[in-house]
């Protein structure tokens, strides 16, 4: 349960821009709202900033292109 | 065929598009293999999915997936093995593959291939995904290193050393994108050969090629790299991936798939051409080295 609900938080910080930003302002208690656990909050308090923010941007362009198809 | 020429059996080809199709057709003395995007056949109409049958008579081809998402804790969708079932049957393709990613998860399609925390846990789902995989299509797929611009948070083990306990606990065999690996050790700094000495080299059953681009780091992260390398598949393979190939070469004997992907900014075909022959060139002169070596440690062993 606890990969699956680490898998969704970070699908909802790579995709939502809200989501992200609350949660780069205060990382440990956004991931303890979601139910991780206190290794997986100190692991997101330790998060690649830059790369966060650079992959988000990479998803955002490739939903925009339909790369991954829905079907 | 060129595959002719070459001893070991090794095959060189291109992902499939539209825009590439006229100048591959005509190429097919220059052209041993051909990849086939599983999802562009999914939905394909029948007149399409005739031609890509044809496709397979005329050519090689192998089947990769993009949208499956096997690293994942979810089990992978049923809908999406059956029609991949349905496109490998109908292919028959020398093997298919697909990406050592999440693609989606509590609902959220993230639009492309994430990389998941590499721990033991994900180690064993991914294992536990590609058996599913291998019992509804029937053969294990390869499974492709991917290419990522954020550290995956929560791992506890290298990327080199997640790949080789996901091929220690499956029937899978490594599709090594070398783009995704210059990329990967250039953005986080480590050794790509370092990472080929990690993996068995009996395990490496096809290889991607591409290129990518720099692209600027935001600036919220001034301890971090300023900027990192894009694998967008838009521009020429760059050197140190063919010095990687070559690396390659020198350590693998068995026969290679090795697949040049471009997925836009399409040059003419003899360029892309021209780049499959710096690959032809780059893998026998690691082969040529591997052989060079193995006969010099004979004559030592020899005189001694």
């Amino acid at each position: 349960m606890s990969l699956q609900a680490l898998e969704a938080f970070l699908a909802r910080i790579y995709t939502d821009h809200d989501a992200r930003v609350r949660f780069l302002a205060n990382p440990r208690d956004e991931a303890r709202l979601a139910g991780l656990s206190d290794a997986e909050c100190a692991a997101l308090e330790r998060i690649d900033r830059a790369g966060l923010e650079m992959a988000a941007n990479s998803f955002e362009r490739k939903r925009q292109r339909g790369t991954v198809r829905r079907r | 065929m060129a595959a002719a020429a070459n001893p070991i059996g090794d095959r060189f080809g291109f992902t499939w598009r539209p825009e590439l199709a006229a100048g591959i057709l005509a190429s097919l003395d220059r052209v041993d293999v051909v990849e086939v995007i599983a999802e562009d056949g999914f939905g394909a109409p029948p007149r399409a999915r005739r031609a890509l049958r044809t496709l397979a008579r005329q050519v090689d081809v192998v089947v990769h997936g993009v949208a499956l998402g096997p690293a994942s804790a979810s089990p992978v969708e049923r809908r999406r093995l059956d029609a991949l079932a349905r496109l490998v049957g109908d292919l028959e393709p020398a093997f298919w593959s697909e990406h050592l990613a999440f693609v989606r998860a509590g609902g959220i399609e993230i639009g492309h291939l994430a990389a998941p925390p590499r721990t033991r846990e994900t180690i064993d789902a991914a294992a536990a995904n590609l058996e599913a995989a291998r019992r509804a299509i029937g053969a294990a797929p390869l499974v492709e290193n991917i290419a990522t611009l954020i550290d995956p948070p929560a791992s506890d083990r290298s990327e080199a050393e997640w790949i080789a306990g996901i091929l220690a606990n499956t029937g899978s065999d490594l599709l090594l994108d070398l783009h995704n690996l210059h990329a990967n050790s250039t953005n986080f700094g480590y050794d790509p050969i370092a990472f080929l000495d990690a993996i068995d080299p009996a395990r490496i059953g096809a290889i991607h090629l591409a290129g990518g681009r720099w692209i600027d780091a935001p600036s919220i992260d001034a301890a971090g790299p300023r900027r990192r390398i894009l694998d967008d598949h838009l521009h020429d393979v760059p050197p140190p991936v063919y010095a990687l190939l070559e690396a390659v070469g020198a350590r693998c004997s068995r026969p290679l798939t090795v697949i040049l992907e471009r997925d836009g900014a399409f040059p003419a075909i003899e360029d892309l051409l021209a780049e499959l022959d710096r690959a032809r060139a780059a893998l026998a002169r690691g082969r040529a080295a591997a052989s060079h070596s193995a006969a010099s440690g004979f004559r030592r062993a020899a005189i001694a």
